[in-house]
């Protein structure tokens, strides 16, 4: 982390405070340049012009209280044994960048590497499933970990439970996106099933400060995050009003797939999934192997661990200069690949190449029309 | 007397052959028409009885039945006015048919006149392969009449002329009759002065008239490349997709000049091939909008309002008339205020897009036109437009800019190849801007590029290549295979994704003449993002 302390001290204390979402966060730090100015510059009063940035008098307190207090969240963070990642961060998963806007700040437990791991798979469903359902979850995440996928679901009750135990049992790496804080994991039932995951290379994680108690609105909310971190959802058995549709649809509009196991027509508990294949472009699920190939799992080489990063200097190698030009223009302030081709003299073609190879190793990132400097950048002395 | 004639009808882009069957019997003057026609059709006898009349003839006083077979296709459109009328004056012994039968389309006029119809170049290609050679078309059709190899195809400007053709040189009576001229005939800018001589053949199309008509894409709304100032990420992205017919998305605030560059499409598409050429004619043929000119050898361009109905862009419509997708066929439909569109009306273009043709099923039956198109589309990033601008801020409530892009499906934006964010232009760029490539110079490497990869396997624009072939096409070094999985799967890339970036990396090393596609080229495709591939982490 090359990045000062203070800046992501400051980005962890204000992404934090209770009230403030994703609208207010990237409010403030797209009008300051920073989470550390606009801490500084809440506390110290200052009022936003537009009303989408309207803050409420709470907030405003628990924003100022966390500008006295920084590097309370990062001790606390420490103390229960986490780790974070912002989108700041090289190890962000690129994956989540597919989330409108992207979650600012996840809390992890366990191994970090299997947000990012080749293969991930979202399942979900029902919080009161049939045994046939639970079975399913079993069959089809034992057949995930034997080609290799990491299993993402939400430690719910239910389905969810089922497809975690059943990867963590074929042996596996399986990912679980809580609906609360680290101090609140999941229900009590799930206890041993979250240190279980943890212990065998998975992960938990949240979008919420570790004291956050887990609410209504919280849990619909992270199924946005395990549609994301999926490459792929599949729904086992979901009635009309399940969470677990709302997940698929978060997974189509990130251009994610979805594939459904279906059922009998008239069967309430799988009525979601019907209407889902009915109405959105989700696709059936009708069988194990035909789900390997509709996946894409049979083609690909498989267990091919060619160090990505050696290709990937290789070709820094080939653009360094431009590359460097456009990360230079970047960290005087955010510009458009228009802006970026006048003010840096080089072509269309090679500005454009340049930004996906920054923005591969984050430290550029896209907002809207301009590209802003992020990660090492903003503590870059370039100039 | 019994007379049969033969002449064509348009079912979807194909003629089909009408026999014209005219019997003229005693009994009380009346006249029938038999078969299945509709209103226009209908209104044919009025028009027969009219131009018989005022072409010299005489109509006769007897019971006249025209029945058009086959009699269970239903038959639309004036056609056949010409067949019927000539089948009433031979069934009625006025003209003698000598010298090989004609086959006959057109349109009368009380006076006499034969006007153009639409449709004649397929029509005409039926009539050959069902062994007509001989073909009486309106004068103003021949042209595209003439585009058929191996027909005689004679144009007429009035019944009198297409009589004397059908009758021969030993059809003496026809010589007689002389049609009173038409003293002012509007609408299809037709002057006639003097009365024709003889079975005469003529090509020569007499109307300037219908070619000052305005036309979409005409010279006068083109823009040049050179006009447009500043833009030149926008410009670069332009000549990409033009030369792999790979689908553009402009994203940009009012005024960042989105319609503009749009406009300059036109001068920058490579012209037609022969082939290409012929399907595009054809259509035009039956959209009536091809008179006088032959082939048509410049690529289509459609430009359809954001109000325009699913049956416009489709097509539809109680005649199954060919849409704006299928006017765009082989060349570009631009759908300007995209989010602006009925959303079923956008649903609609998923299959013409995924197939390269649609199919409209109705009770009756079904047609499928072809739609092998490039979607151009533009649209802001919210409503008021300023969703991300740097300066400005936008004025839309919360949520209300994701809702605006909603609007067009996840699944039509997924086929969009090529995404491009358009800035805001101030005022200082507007002056102190450079002026770019001219429309020329970028419309030569366009059209070299589409050449290179044409000349490749599949004979098809890099767009239009499936996953394996793409694949094969880049001859990707083993580095650039990790290169490329990199890429893939740091942006949560699908195979989708994958074959997507490979196809305009394939298209940006063929403008940059290259036979393999080299490491700039994917990282460049890659960054041309796709909405999905590389998302914006927005505010």
């Amino acid at each position: 982390m090359t990045m000062t302390m203070t800046e992501r001290d400051a980005w962890l204390a204000l992404a934090s405070v209770s009230g403030v979402g994703e609208t207010i966060f990237w409010g403030l730090v797209a009008a300051h340049g920073g989470a550390a100015e606009a801490l500084r510059a809440v506390a110290s009063g200052w009022k936003p012009r537009d009303d989408e940035l309207r803050i409420v008098r709470q907030t405003r307190v628990g924003i100022t209280e966390a500008f006295r207090g920084q590097g309370t969240v990062a001790r606390r963070v420490e103390s229960l044994g986490l780790w974070s990642v912002t989108p700041l961060d090289r190890g962000y998963p690129q994956r989540l960048r597919a989330v409108d806007p992207p979650p600012a700040l996840i809390f992890g437990r366990g191994d970090i590497d299997c947000l990012t791991a080749e293969r991930t798979i979202a399942v979900v469903g029902t919080r009161r499933p049939t045994l046939i359902g639970r079975q399913m979850a079993a069959r089809i995440c034992t057949r995930l970990v034997e080609a290799g996928a990491v299993v993402v679901s939400g430690l719910a009750i239910g389905i969810d439970g089922a497809a975690h135990a059943a990867t963590v049992a074929a042996g596996g790496r399986t990912v679980a996106v809580i609906g609360g804080g680290h101090a609140h994991p999941g229900p009590r039932a799930h206890r041993a099933l979250g240190r279980s995951i943890v212990d065998t290379g998975g992960a938990i994680i949240s979008e919420l400060a570790p004291d956050t108690l887990p609410t209504r609105g919280t849990f619909p909310r992270r199924n946005r995050i395990i549609s994301a971190l999926g490459d792929a959802t599949i729904v086992v058995e979901a009635p009309v009003r399940s969470g677990a549709l709302i997940t698929a649809r978060h997974a189509l509009e990130q251009g994610r797939s979805v594939l459904a196991v279906p059922g009998r027509p008239g069967d309430p508990s799988v009525a979601g999934c019907l209407a889902l294949l009915r109405d959105s472009p989700a696709r059936p699920l009708t069988g194990l192997d035909e789900m390997i190939v509709d996946l894409g799992y049979d083609t690909l080489p498989e267990g091919e661990t060619v160090s990505g990063r050696l290709s990937l200097a290789a070709a820094l190698g080939l653009l360094g200069t431009a590359e460097r030009a456009v990360a230079e223009r970047l960290v005087k302030g955010p510009a458009g690949a228009d802006a970026l081709v006048s003010e840096t003299g080089l072509t269309p073609p090679v500005v454009s190449g340049a930004i996906t190879l920054l923005m591969l190793r984050g430290w550029i990132a896209a907002m809207g029309p301009a590209y802003l400097a992020a990660g090492p950048l903003l503590a870059a002395d370039l100039r | 007397m019994l007379a049969t004639l033969v002449t064509a009808v348009i079912s979807g882009l194909r003629g089909e052959l009408v026999r014209v069957e005219v019997d003229v019997a005693p009994g009380l003057p009346v006249c029938h028409i038999v078969g299945l026609p509709d209103a226009a059709l209908s209104e044919a006898r009025e028009r027969v009885r009219g131009a018989i009349r005022n072409s010299g003839f005489e109509y006769p006083l007897s019971r006249i039945t025209v029945n058009l077979a086959p009699a269970d296709q239903r038959k639309r459109g004036a056609a056949y006015d010409l067949a019927i009328a000539v089948g009433i004056l031979v069934a009625s012994g006025q003209i003698r048919t000598s010298g090989g039968a004609w086959a006959l389309l057109g349109e009368l006029s009380l006076g006499g006149a034969v006007r153009p119809v639409p449709g004649v170049l397929p029509m005409v290609a039926t009539l050959a392969r069902a062994g007509y050679g001989r073909v009486v078309v309106p004068a103003a059709n021949v042209a595209e009449a003439r585009l058929v190899t191996g027909v005689e195809a004679a144009g007429v400007d009035g019944l009198d002329d297409a009589a004397r053709l059908v009758a021969g040189p030993r059809g003496r009576r026809a010589a007689q009759a002389e049609r009173r001229p038409d003293l002012a005939v509007s609408g299809a800018g037709k002057t006639r002065t003097a009365a024709m001589n003889g079975s005469d053949t003529r090509a020569a199309p007499s109307a300037a008239a219908s070619r000052g008509l305005p036309d979409l894409g005409a010279a006068s709304d083109r823009v040049d490349l050179s006009d447009i100032r500043g833009q030149a990420h926008a410009r670069w992205a332009l000549e990409v997709a033009l030369a792999g017919s790979h689908n553009l998305l402009l994203v940009g605030p009012p005024g960042a000049g989105k319609t503009l560059l749009a406009r300059s499409i036109p001068g920058l598409l490579p012209p037609l091939d022969d082939e290409e050429a012929l399907e595009v004619t054809v259509i035009e043929s039956v959209s009536g909008r091809l008179m006088r000119s032959g082939l048509r050898r410049d690529r289509p361009f459609r430009a359809p309002h954001h109000t325009a109905s699913y049956a416009a862009l489709v097509g539809g419509g109680p005649h199954l008339s060919p849409g704006e997708v299928t006017q765009a066929h082989r060349g570009v439909l631009f759908l300007d205020e995209l989010a602006e569109f009925d959303r079923n009306v956008l649903d609609a273009l998923r299959q013409p897009l995924e197939d390269g043709s649609v199919e409209l099923a109705r009770a009756r039956g079904s047609i499928r036109y072809p739609a092998r198109l490039q979607l151009v589309a533009a649209m802001n990033p919210c409503r008021c437009g300023w969703h991300g601008d740097l300066q400005r801020a936008c004025r839309c409530g919360d949520g209300e800019a994701d809702r605006y892009v909603r609007r067009v499906s996840g699944p039509l934006m997924d086929r969009l190849d090529l995404r491009v964010e358009m800035p805001r232009v101030s005022p200082s760029d507007l002056v102190g801007a450079v002026h770019g490539e001219s429309s020329a110079v970028v419309a030569k490497r366009i059209a070299e590029a589409r050449a290179r990869a044409l000349r490749r396997d599949l004979h098809r624009p890099n767009a239009h290549l499936p996953g394996a072939a793409v694949v094969s096409a880049c001859r990707l070094a083993r580095s650039q295979e990790g290169l490329m999985r990199d890429l893939a799967s740091a942006g949560g890339m699908t195979a989708r994704g994958v074959h997507r970036v490979l196809r305009v990396a394939r298209t940006i090393a063929d403008l940059g003449e290259r036979e393999g596609v080299a490491d700039e080229d994917l990282l460049a495709a890659a960054g041309l993002r796709d909405p999905a591939a590389l998302p914006s982490l927005a505010a």
